[in-house]
């Protein structure tokens, strides 16, 4: 019970002093700047590598599906394109961000407070709330939605090549966007926007409260990663399942 | 250059694990097996039951669509036992398991405990990386079948809460157009997971220099190597097994 009232508490909380010491002090800017390349330059291999594996097995799935119901996967085409604009596109290139920044963040966060870095930044006056978390969740507010749309155009494109390739059949049906809609975007839009933010508190819940030495270090890593992808799916799970019971 | 230096430090990671299962250290490997395993349950079971649930939503608007609803047992079952269930569990796994050892070998190596070890004449691979590498294969395996089960289960209750259909009818088609291969794909995937998540994790753990630093990054590297190896072998494997089974 404790454990899950931190699970969802304590990334709130930070928020809260986040968005207050925030408001306060002003969020800085060139470190902002800085993490959104840290955030999304520097995963933007693994999200789109990742994402176009991912887009090839779904084809060779909705094949293997097909060929015992209709026989002809190409009329599966638009709404695979719509799944994976509405659901599959954000939900895993957030889990992929999750696990590339929610760990590079908690570790950074825990060497600094192991080292007693944060203390050293109160003690010049600084708020670590506005200078070490703020910016970071910005720069995930950001990043997560620029890098899950290069995700899902990644998805498609390998999608499109392994329908023409290896099944011989028109590939581009699976970019066909005859049912994507408003709505389709929105749900797409809030769940990369609410893992965008979430990843970042969850990781520095995990980095901030690390005491100890190079073992704190380590298991703050674990902590941050492994509650950042299970909230990822966790907000997939709630936004998918809100949009369902209003039929959209 | 620095990808083919990874892929031969992973290859001498491998081989010398092989090498050292014959001196395997029987108490690390019950340690990891309840650290791995037992102590995993509860989230890989958490997980199995998000994703049963978000494939059954996501199957829904197509189900109601196409109004193919005696379907889904079929179609939700083998989204799970083919992709989801064993990529989800691999990703999560990858995280907690894969950070925690590529973290515990970097503190060992950064503290110098390693040198300590084979200063008196052990061999590090047979006391700490051989059995991580067991443990992690043998728990993989056994989590995948509850992992499946549980995301199954869930699937029919998310069935008959959102579409209102039928358990029966839900299990009907699930028996009769899914067969064991369906299953036998999901665990060779999983279990291929587990080896590379404990394999790059080791690896990167024992390649670690530096102080708390260091450690950190070691473990978040090998979560990242753990996900790019979890999404490349997932393609190859679908691609294989789908000729071999299918």
């Amino acid at each position: 019970m404790k454990r899950v009232l931190t699970f969802f508490g304590a990334p709130g909380v930070m928020l809260a002093r986040t968005v207050r010491a925030g408001t306060r002090e002003g969020i800085p800017w060139r470190e902002t700047l800085a993490q959104v390349h840290e955030l999304g330059g520097r995963s933007v291999w693994l999200v789109m590598s990742g994402m176009a594996f991912f887009g090839a097995v779904l084809v060779m799935i909705a094949n293997a599906q097909a060929k015992k119901l209709i026989g002809n996967v190409a009329v599966l085409g638009p709404a695979y394109f719509e799944m994976l604009v509405r659901e599959l596109g954000p939900a895993v290139s957030a889990l992929l961000t999750a696990s590339r920044a929610g760990a590079s963040h908690s570790a950074e966060l825990a060497t600094m407070s192991v080292n007693e870095q944060v203390e050293a930044l109160e003690m010049s006056a600084g708020d670590p709330y506005a200078d070490l978390v703020a910016p970071r969740v910005v720069a995930g507010v950001v990043g997560v939605p620029l890098l899950s749309v290069l995700g899902t155009l990644a998805a498609t494109a390998s999608a499109v090549i392994v329908a023409s390739v290896a099944l011989n059949i028109d590939g581009r049906a699976f970019m066909d966007a005859r049912y994507v809609d408003g709505w389709d975007l929105l749900v797409g839009g809030l769940k990369v926007v609410a893992c965008g933010l979430y990843i970042p508190l969850a990781a520095a819940v995990a980095g901030l409260n690390a005491r100890g030495g190079a073992e704190a270090v380590g298991e703050a890593t674990t902590e941050g990663v492994v509650a950042a992808s299970l909230g990822c799916l966790l907000i997939d799970l709630t936004v998918s399942l809100a949009f369902q019971f209003v039929r959209l | 250059m620095r990808a083919v230096g990874g892929v031969g430090a992973l290859a001498l990671v491998a081989g010398r694990t092989a090498w050292a299962l014959r001196g395997l250290e029987r108490r690390e490997l019950a340690r990891g097996l309840v650290q791995f395993g037992f102590g995993s349950l509860p989230l890989a079971l958490a997980t199995a039951a998000l994703a049963g649930v978000i494939v059954v939503v996501q199957a829904a608007l197509y189900i109601q669509r196409f109004g193919a609803r005696a379907f889904l047992g079929w179609a939700a079952g083998y989204g799970v036992l083919w992709e989801f269930g064993p990529l989800l569990l691999g990703l999560i796994m990858s995280a907690r398991i894969g950070a925690r050892n590529a973290a515990e070998l970097a503190t060992l190596k950064v503290g110098g405990q390693i040198e300590g070890l084979r200063g008196i004449g052990l061999d590090p691979f047979a006391l700490l990386v051989a059995p991580r590498v067991v443990a992690m294969e043998l728990s993989m395996l056994a989590l995948s079948t509850f992992t499946f089960l549980v995301s199954i289960l869930c699937e029919a209750v998310a069935a008959k809460l959102t579409l209102d259909l039928p358990v029966r009818v839900f299990f009907g088609t699930f028996a009769q157009m899914l067969s064991p291969s369906d299953i036998l794909s999901g665990v060779v995937k999983t279990g291929a997971f587990g080896l590379a998540i404990s394999l790059v994790s080791t690896a990167v753990g024992l390649r670690a220099k530096g102080g708390a630093k260091a450690v950190g990054e070691a473990a978040a590297s090998a979560v990242v190597l753990g996900c790019a190896a979890i999404f490349l072998l997932d393609f190859l494997l679908t691609t294989v097994l789908s000729r071999v089974l299918g």
